[in-house]
């Protein structure tokens, strides 16, 4: 997948632990730790809203895009559709 | 009575197709023990240790998928209508074994309240591929029957039938289990991407 979680990042420039987050936030730390090493299929706003506003972010601070192989893949199946 | 998990329907079904599977084997076992009695009795005969009058006698009826033989007197284990018996015979308890063994495994499954399991797609696309064999080698015997007689002679004393008969209903139960196998697939996919849902 070509979206790229940056949560650990921003725990780094906060020195936040991945633990604070989770009591704060009220996620397991196993599923947070999914989210960090980018195992996650989706993420739900409510999740995405409760990172923000402990991290005192955007979600553009956590989520970033880069385009990969998939990618174009997906686009040449798009194409020839 | 709830359909899934424990003391389910489900639980009852994993428990009725555990006894299946018990009489199955032992099916299979006194096919296998009567073809390998008749083969050593075939080789005894022909040692001329036995009188080939053995295979004499009795009167009887053989039915099969589209085939059909009557005997009586000095015809009853001729091999022309033995030999596709037993194959058929063979054939339909390994077929059924190998779908009752899956069965079990999916209803192991269900009784744990976990049915959307990428191994449950798996073991239906087994249960139809094996129905499929199953169908097909019944066509493949009748057309093998045929080839006997005709490379060497009815046995005397018979009367046998040919007829194709296409029974429509374990096509149609073979495409219904490949669409389910294929939603139990979707099914496992979607579950998978819940679990990765943060």
């Amino acid at each position: 997948m070509a979206i790229r979680v940056t949560l650990d990042r921003m725990l780094l420039e906060r020195r936040m632990s991945l633990t604070e987050l989770c009591d704060r936030v009220g996620i397991t730390l196993a599923n947070l730790s999914i989210l960090k090493t980018g195992k996650a299929k989706a993420i739900r706003f409510s999740t995405l809203n409760a990172l923000c506003r402990e991290l005192n972010c955007q979600p553009g601070d956590i989520l970033s895009w880069e385009a990969s192989a998939d990618d174009a893949l997906e686009e040449q199946e798009m194409a020839a559709e | 009575m709830k359909a899934l998990g424990k003391g389910s329907i489900a639980s009852f079904m994993e428990v009725a197709l555990k006894i299946a599977a018990i009489v199955l084997w032992i099916l299979l076992a006194c096919v296998a023990l009567a073809a390998l009695a008749y083969a050593v009795l075939h080789g005894l005969i022909a040692a001329g240790v036995v009188s080939p009058d053995i295979l004499s006698g009795g009167r009887g009826h053989v039915r099969g998928e589209g085939f059909e033989a009557s005997f009586d007197t000095d015809s009853s284990l001729a091999w022309q209508v033995v030999t596709p018996a037993l194959l058929s015979a063979l054939v339909a308890i390994a077929g059924a074994l190998v779908i009752v063994r899956r069965l079990l495994k999916l209803f192991e499954s269900f009784r744990s309240g976990e049915p959307f399991r990428k191994e449950n797609a798996n073991h239906l696309r087994v249960i139809w591929i094996t129905m499929t064999i199953v169908e097909l080698s019944r066509y493949g015997i009748l057309a093998l029957t045929g080839l006997l007689v005709a490379a060497f002679g009815k046995p005397s004393g018979a009367e046998m039938t040919f007829k194709i008969n296409v029974d429509l209903m374990p096509w149609a139960s073979i495409l219904v289990l490949i669409v389910l196998a294929e939603v139990f697939r979707e099914g496992a996919r979607l579950r998978e991407e819940q679990e990765l849902t943060i």
